[in-house]
């Protein structure tokens, strides 16, 4: 019991803060700032953050925010492999047919690990 | 006939949500991870949270070039400036399990306006902005505000021109943010006490914008009745 709980990583992010105490472990990014991507459509299963909305579409890497394992294997307190999380926007138009053309300027930014993308 | 007559409940039954917070409360405390006496004491610290930080940030920001390059850059170092610790804080000293400490400061330019969501849940800023307001976190809000920016700003009653981008922000991952909005004109010469007084919580969210002369105590605005009730 104590074995599982030192090892839990709330006490690695003790004092160091969640994401950051994950910093360094992803390695080499696969993507950089103004890289194009295309959002995976990939089964979920039991859980994702990956907005229905984005599978498919395309989108442009405006920041590389942080190092994190997925909250797709996180929310099974698997912790063992971290990946690189980028920052994202996308077209409305991209996103939803019925956009209207006189806003085609909008867009949406948001945030997803890099197993979900494929260059574009 | 009474007794037949079965009231309706005054309030909707507890969620599925709710009853798993409960039973994961009563089992930590029947553990002794922590009582009930000290859940209700953080409870009512985290109640004691509020905007004023977050305005303070962005009023800084305004005055200070290099400042808003530290907030935009690294929400969290900024936010040491205006007493928010995003990691070394209690309970936990990592950040709250569900806030996390990436501090996002999203800058808005004249033809860049940012507005926050959290389409999955409701991801809320809370060590920078108290507790979310009920609206943030109804499925109306979030599902229409990142389908119909538009219309929904123009709800809360901000309209915007054409040839701004409204960029919607969806809070999924262990980012939270705030918005760093366009200095309004006519506060030229003010203080840092005065800006921040107009940087109110929804300027912070993106569902409005800093104007002078409104402040989040002043005397909101009343109008007489059309066709008034006639006694």
């Amino acid at each position: 019991m104590s074995e599982i709980h030192e090892k839990h990583h709330a006490k690695r992010a003790t004092g160091i803060g969640d994401p950051q105490c994950f910093k360094g472990e992803a390695g080499k990014a696969k993507f950089k700032v103004g890289s194009k991507v295309r959002v995976r459509d990939l089964p979920d299963v039991f859980y994702t953050r990956c907005q229905l909305y984005t599978r498919g579409a395309i989108a442009t890497v405006t920041e590389l925010v942080y190092e994190s394992p997925p909250p797709e294997d996180e929310a099974w307190d698997n912790v063992d492999r971290s990946e690189w999380f980028y920052s994202l926007v996308f077209r409305q138009k991209d996103l939803w047919p019925e956009y209207p053309d006189a806003y085609a300027n909008d867009t949406v930014e948001t945030e997803l690990p890099e197993f979900w993308l494929e260059p574009a | 006939m009474a007794e037949k007559h079965k009231p309706a409940p005054m309030v909707d039954e507890v969620s599925e949500f709710e009853v798993l917070e409960i039973a994961v409360r009563e089992l930590a405390i029947e553990k002794g991870l922590f009582s009930a006496e000290d859940h209700r004491r953080w409870t009512e610290y985290m109640h004691t949270l509020g905007p004023l930080p977050a305005a303070r940030l962005v009023a800084k920001a305004w005055l200070d070039p290099e400042f808003k390059k530290l907030a935009v850059k690294d929400g969290v170092k900024a936010s040491l400036d205006v007493d928010i610790d995003w990691i070394g804080s209690m309970p936990t000293n990592f950040g709250t399990p569900s806030d996390y400490c990436n501090l996002r400061v999203m800058e808005d330019t004249p033809k860049l306006k940012h507005v926050v969501v959290c389409t999955l849940c409701s991801c809320y800023p809370r060590p920078i902005l108290g507790q979310s307001p009920e609206w943030y976190r109804t499925p109306n809000y979030r599902r229409r505000i990142v389908r119909w920016p538009r219309q929904v700003l123009s709800e809360f009653g901000l309209q915007l021109p054409e040839d701004v981008e409204i960029r919607v922000v969806d809070s999924n991952q262990k980012s939270r943010f705030i918005v760093l909005p366009v200095r309004p004109e006519g506060t030229e010469g003010w203080t840092e006490d005065q800006l921040a007084e107009i940087v109110t919580r929804d300027c912070l969210i993106g569902v409005a914008v800093p104007k002078p002369g409104q402040t989040s105590n002043d005397p909101r605005p009343v109008h007489p009745a059309k066709n008034p009730y006639k006694h």
